[in-house]
């Protein structure tokens, strides 16, 4: 794949992700979605840039920023919404899911822990299912700077790398754990520098910059399954919304979020690479825009079709 | 044919023909590979190597965790946690993802997860090394948890929960690792959720599990020619095999509920409640239960006895129903 057309793509799957998000949060307005949306608008380059590093037969375990993970990944899109909208057709098949919870495994999106952090042992696991099993499969365990911060990454990261596991941590650096910002909650400059302790490799990168991040997570990838082991990338973006929908965001300096969104937005900066490569480039632009948005509207209307489960719906699936 | 074995040559040997009949079973603790400190894995590593039997660090939450991980993707796994009381460590993993990961995820994976934790008190190993936790797992829907009382049930059982396509938590009790008896020869199960009447009585149930089976059937031997008790072991609580339960009571009339975690907050409330609800009009005396005392286990052994129930207490617990009775009538 060219440089160019390799870029298309990503502006298509940022593009995608945005789009499947503001159709949620129509959905949301119109009170027709239970629980929280933690809206991953901003964060999109670090999400389709990573997973698009995968192989197929990959494993991801997701964060709770937005639902790129899984777009990106090429979830039906229809499904991921009926997820929120419990729906039967969900992929909880109506029990509901607010961002965790959503699985489907046929792309190797095994969940997500709803205690933050909860993921970084299950990583390791499916990593060592690998080794069992003779696999080549990478984990890519995607999470918080403000999840960094529970034992259980010190746990599984040590682990990981004392059995060499193809683990690739990435964390999505965006300055915010709800409202407490970075430099209350790390001891150290950067997530990245604690790779030290765990023997492997940190990386930092811009995560607005959604070909930098491939770029990154593909040498990661393909050093973890080369039996290299696993690798700790920094991806330092950005929350353009609240932390929950609904969050007045007080504690945030409101002149910089608006210069963020105005600067730093993953779109913008993948499109000024397009344009910088590609003569007519917004005309191409367009046409993925008209596309993108009738695939994104498809799927809406599809999954507002759905139907609510029975009550005894509860019972279903406690035990194998 | 059956053969005396050990409860602790019981479990290393469901452990070794479970590896060695399926592929993507696999077993990790701390200081396992040696054989671990009750030596319940001796020579596992040498026999399947290091892949498929190996020591992890000090973390329990990732063995818990990495274990419903790798039960997810393909494998078997059968994780270690060296002392029951550390399921206190790795409850989120055993808790929440252990035992709702199929639910929350809508069914989609299954996870046949086996957590092998020993319990109870064994002389002095103090207040965070001797205790009973099952009762923290009455409110955990999606996990099973066993109590193997005799080798022959440590043994079938530990088979099936390696098979079951669902989490089992699995705690031998460390005072019972050298008692032995028969366990049969060749492929030997025992079905989950099946309670054993290990003794027929006519007057008094005795429900009681883990290290405290032998304990009541010494107490109904003591009792033989006065009371004629029927023990009956659920061999662990989830699933609880009520129905075998409430026949019995149904019976005799007379519950006696025995347990070796402690009474006030004890799986044995669950049992009591259940009973009330669905069989009080056959009661004819109020049910008891015995366990530890409301208090830490002491470190000193001598003191730990005295938390600890006894045979005397269940004796004691037996005459007071059919007193309780006589007072009634």
């Amino acid at each position: 794949m060219s440089d160019l057309q390799q870029m298309l793509g990503f502006y298509e799957g940022i593009l995608r992700c945005m789009l499947w998000e503001q159709g949620l949060l129509d959905m949301h307005a119109e009170g027709r979605i239970s629980g929280f949306y933690h809206a991953g608008r901003g964060q999109e380059g670090t999400q389709v840039g990573a997973i698009a590093a995968l192989a197929p037969e990959d494993y991801l375990f997701y964060a709770h920023r937005g639902c790129g993970y899984m777009v990106a990944r090429g979830m039906p899109m229809d499904v991921l919404y009926s997820d929120f909208l419990g729906t039967s057709q969900g992929s909880t098949r109506g029990l509901g899911a607010g961002i965790v919870h959503i699985a489907w495994p046929a792309l190797g999106i095994l969940g997500q822990s709803g205690t933050l952090g909860g993921s970084f042992t299950l990583a390791v696991g499916a990593a060592l299912s690998g080794r069992v099993l003779d696999e080549r499969k990478v984990t890519l365990c995607l999470f918080g700077d403000g999840t960094s911060n529970r034992g259980t990454f010190h746990e599984a990261a040590n682990a990981a790398s004392v059995w060499k596991l193809p683990v690739v941590w990435l964390c999505e650096n965006n300055g915010w754990a709800v409202s407490t910002t970075f430099k209350e909650s790390c001891a150290v400059g950067s997530i990245a520098e604690r790779a030290a302790a765990y023997g492997m490799p940190g990386v930092v990168v811009d995560g607005q910059d959604c070909v930098a991040v491939h770029e990154a997570a593909r040498t990661a990838i393909e050093r973890a399954r080369d039996g290299g082991g696993p690798t700790l990338i920094e991806a330092m973006t950005c929350r353009f919304r609240g932390h929950y929908e609904g969050d007045s965001q007080e504690y945030r300096d409101r002149e910089q979020l608006e210069r963020l969104r105005r600067e730093r937005d993953p779109l913008d900066v993948i499109a000024s690479r397009i344009r910088a490569a590609l003569p007519d480039a917004d005309r191409k632009l367009s046409e993925i825009r008209t596309r993108v948005s009738a695939e994104v509207a498809a799927a809406a209307q599809k999954a507002r079709a759905g139907t609510a489960p029975q009550k005894s719906r509860v019972f279903e699936y406690v035990y194998a | 044919m059956a053969r005396k074995v050990t409860y602790a040559q019981a479990l290393t040997e469901a452990l070794a023909e479970e590896l060695e009949r399926d592929p993507t079973v696999f077993f990790m603790g701390e200081d396992i590979a040696f054989g671990g400190v009750f030596g319940l894995s001796r020579g596992l590593q040498q026999r399947f190597g290091v892949k498929r039997v190996f020591n992890t660090p000090i973390s329990e939450n990732l063995i818990a965790g990495a274990g419903v991980g790798a039960a997810i993707t393909g494998t078997r796994p059968v994780v270690e946690l060296q002392f029951a009381d550390f399921v206190t460590i790795a409850m989120d993993e055993i808790y929440n993802k252990a035992a709702k990961w199929r639910y929350m995820h809508g069914g989609q994976f299954s996870v046949p997860l086996v957590i092998l934790a020993p319990e109870g008190a064994i002389g002095g190993a103090g207040p965070e090394h001797s205790q009973c936790p099952e009762a923290l797992f009455w409110s955990a829907p999606g996990l099973y948890v066993l109590t193997p009382s005799t080798p022959a049930d440590m043994k079938g059982l530990l088979k099936s929960a390696i098979r079951d396509p669902n989490p089992v938590l699995v705690m031998p009790h460390k005072a019972l690792l050298n008692t032995s008896g028969e366990v049969p020869e060749g492929e030997h199960l025992v079905p989950l959720g099946q309670a054993d009447v290990r003794r027929e009585g006519a007057d008094v149930t005795v429900v009681a599990w883990s290290a405290m089976v032998p304990k009541a059937l010494e107490a109904a031997k003591r009792l033989a020619g006065q009371i004629d008790v029927e023990v009956i072991d659920p061999r662990g609580v989830r699933p609880f095999d009520f129905e075998t339960v409430l026949n019995s009571v149904r019976k005799t009339g007379r519950l006696v509920i025995a347990h070796e975690a402690p009474v006030v907050g004890g799986p044995g409330g669950e049992v009591a409640a259940h009973v009330a609800e669905k069989a009080l009009m056959h009661l004819e005396a109020p049910i008891r239960r015995v366990g530890a005392a409301d208090v830490p286990i002491p470190q000193s052994a001598l003191l730990e006895g005295a938390v600890i129930p006894q045979i005397d207490d269940i004796v004691a617990a037996i005459r007071s129903t059919t007193r309780a009775a006589a007072a009634n009538a």
